[in-house]
């Protein structure tokens, strides 16, 4: 059974994985912002794409939400705490150079792949959602392999939305989970990355705590009034 | 009517924000505040448990649900908060004094101190395994608040440090989340997260699947109850936050992870997959137990101590949790209760100290018995108390928590008791090196402890004896119930 957004879908999962690449790699900090955008902008045609085959509007949601936070809120956000903390580029390293990671992460993909073929039969049999879930598990180590080859905290907090999306992706060939509940998840997760953003910079920078508590206080007060 | 119960202290928030920090008596007209919804809890909690019948379930999809193990927890979380508000407003205003929190953080302060409570108590009664991972999200993001409100740059870095094991490790749990609702998906023909569903549909679960799922789920709550080796944030937090929030840290935020991989387990309990995960929980806990105790020996700071004794007991759990027989479970549920209020003690002498002397270092803590005979009995009572000493509540839990291991395997027994020997060593060394040290030059000002510090402290002094000498019925009865209810 082979359609055009299945094929159209596998090309996506090729681009995805090369910006996973580039992420493991590229020093500039806002290059790095624009590959997490390019990367999320990939996850939502993956989920319009889903969408147009089987016409589920959650679908489209998703799409539209993932556009809004990942592509232009979260990137945004960061390029303004990035603005703050004066650093143009993350050129430490601190156990695995560029290189070896991208072969780590190669091996990854591969493992993952060999120990979710022994699953298959408890989930969907298509081939496409296989490669789906297998990409999503893999770039959620590839996030963790940023997280720990980093030094600074703002490229580990990508390191941290990119094993995000891989959740995203995850979940997006899985199961469609209870409308509602994607909305909370996404919600959740931009709280949690505007406080690790405000954080990042209270470490980064040079400036006082008494500056670092003014800047959480307005915004622990928006986060409040979410909370009702 | 249950449900405004838990609601009405929203009320309680509401007032917080819309008040002016400039205010005279600004602080304490916060702390009333919080001890007043932190007393609300308790008295639902209490009249829930007298007058209602178990279990109760709100909204058509069963989102939340009340039943006697959510209860039980939420029991623990409101008692402990209670008195950690109550602490607070002494511990806070010497803090004040010293400069180590400035009066513009108040608010934020007691704000998150609340909802803390809140989303804690919301976490107990949801139903939803999804529900329950977003609001364990949000108790991770407020305890972090909580922790960086104080005036330095190592709350920062120790916050942090939470924060990102802390979600990261989430992250995997999710993936965990949805395999089960699409294991379900395919077994039922309509996806469930409920605990209730889950529970009953377990055996229709296909086994591999469920195993691999079960281990996604376990690393995100392993992270939160600071299981090795996803533990690594537990001892910073918890020796940089405020002694008041480290109790809560302690005695709460731990239980949110163990009773989720509790939870989990009673699922897993009904399928043929319980083998390997026994296996799995054992050798997690026997290792969570050796590294804490290694860890424990050369300690200096007391709340690092006092943090990786949390680790340990946390790593005691898991072993019962492994050995899986309904005697077993019994005592690590009365474990909970018995190590939140211990730590709680524990913390709150350290605390004391911590105003004192000004540091947490035991080479700085001087005439400790003259000068603060109240903390000093409480860190006597506590440190005894949670090495599981008989006539407190822990000795009954590790006895019969390890004559099961026993019969599970001697060699692994011995091992264990080898282990929390070394945990029992080094704190007593660590009691009798911090009240034996004299010196001649006294302090010119002592600091004065206010009543509402010592309070809290009295009670749980009294708390614990009473229960680890008589052991109430009530109690009894309600942990077999909850035994009896996870299907053991």
């Amino acid at each position: 059974m082979i359609s055009v957004q299945y094929e159209l879908t596998r090309i996506l999962f090729v681009l995805v994985l090369c910006s996973a690449a580039l992420l493991i790699t590229q020093r500039s900090l806002t290059s790095l912002f624009s590959i997490y955008a390019v990367q999320s902008l990939l996850l939502s045609f993956v989920a319009l794409l889903l969408f147009w085959k089987t016409g589920v509007y959650a679908l489209l949601f998703i799409a539209g939400l993932t556009i809004l936070t990942k592509v232009v809120v979260i990137p945004y956000v960061l390029r303004k705490v990035q603005k703050d903390i004066y650093t143009k580029r993350d050129l430490e390293f601190s156990y695995l150079s560029p290189v070896s990671s991208i072969l780590i992460s190669t091996a990854l993909i591969f493992v993952v792949y060999k120990s979710f073929a022994h699953f298959r039969f408890g989930l969907s049999q298509d081939n496409v959602f296989f490669m789906g879930a297998v990409i999503g598990v893999s770039l959620l180590f590839i996030g963790m392999l940023i997280i720990f080859s980093r030094k600074q905290m703002i490229t580990k907090i990508i390191g941290y939305l990119t094993m995000e999306n891989g959740v995203l992706l995850f979940s997006l060939f899985i199961a469609e989970l209870p409308f509602i509940i994607e909305v909370l998840i996404i919600l959740d997760l931009i709280i949690l990355i505007l406080l690790s953003a405000i954080l990042a910079f209270g470490i980064d920078s040079t400036s006082t705590m008494k500056e670092f508590h003014r800047k959480l206080d307005p915004f622990s007060l928006w986060f409040k009034k979410q909370q009702k | 009517m249950i449900l405004l119960m838990y609601g009405l202290p929203g009320l309680v928030l509401l007032a917080i924000l819309f008040m002016r920090p400039q205010r005279p008596g600004y602080g304490r007209l916060l702390n009333i505040a919080t001890v007043v919804n932190a007393s609300i809890y308790l008295a639902s909690t209490i009249f829930i448990l007298a007058g209602v019948q178990l279990p109760v379930s709100f909204f058509s999809g069963n989102y939340l649900y009340i039943d006697m193990f959510g209860l039980y927890e939420v029991l623990i979380a409101s008692i402990v908060f209670l008195l950690a508000a109550l602490y607070a407003r002494g511990y806070i205003r010497g803090l004040l004094k010293k400069k180590e929190i400035d009066r513009e953080n108040l608010k934020l302060f007691y704000g998150a101190f609340n909802l803390l409570l809140i989303v804690i108590v919301f976490a107990f009664i949801s139903n939803n395994l999804a529900l329950f991972w977003i609001l364990l999200e949000l108790t991770t993001i407020l305890s972090a608040i909580l922790i960086v409100t104080l005036n330095a740059r190592e709350n920062v870095l120790a916050a942090l440090k939470y924060v990102f094991t802390a979600s990261t490790a989430m992250l995997f749990s999710f993936i965990g989340i949805i395999l089960i609702f699409a294991m379900t998906q395919q077994a039922l023909g309509t996806g469930t997260l409920n605990w209730s569903e889950l529970i009953v549909q377990a055996h229709s679960l296909p086994t591999p699947l469920f195993t691999l799922a079960f281990m996604f789920i376990f690393i995100g709550l392993a992270a939160k109850a600071g299981i090795v080796p996803f533990h690594t944030w537990l001892p910073p937090a918890h020796a940089k936050a405020p002694s008041v929030v480290s109790a809560l840290l302690s005695a709460v935020l731990l239980n949110t992870g163990i009773y989720g991989i509790i939870r989990l387990y009673a699922i897993a309990h009904r399928t043929p997959a319980i083998k390997q995960i026994s296996l799995m929980l054992i050798i997690f806990g026997v290792v969570t137990v050796g590294i804490a105790a290694f860890s424990m020996l050369s300690r200096e700071n007391i709340k690092k101590l006092v943090a990786f004794s949390s680790i340990e007991h946390m790593g005691l759990m898991i072993i019962g949790l492994g050995l899986g027989t309904p005697v077993v479970l019994f005592w690590v549920l009365f474990h909970t209760l018995g190590h939140a209020l211990i730590k709680s003690l524990l913390f709150f002498s350290a605390g004391i100290l911590h105003q004192e002397f000004g540091s947490n270092k035991f080479y700085d803590m001087k005439n400790v018995l003259s000068l603060q005979p109240l903390a000093s009995l409480g860190l006597i009572v506590g440190g005894v108390a949670i090495i599981g000493t008989p006539m407190f509540p822990l000795f009954f839990s590790k006895l019969y928590i390890l004559i099961q291991l026993g019969e599970f395997s001697k060699p692994l027994l011995f091992l264990v008791l080898l282990l929390l020997l070394i945990v029992a060593a080094s704190i007593a060394i660590f009691l009798i090196r911090t009240c034996c040290q004299t010196d001649e030059v006294k302090p010119a000002v002592r600091y004065r402890v206010p009543w509402v510090m010592k309070a809290p402290i009295i009670t749980l002094m009294v708390m614990i004896f009473t229960i680890g000498i008589f052991f109430p019925q009530m109690l009894q009865n309600m942990l077999s119930g909850i035994v009896f209810s996870l299907g053991f």
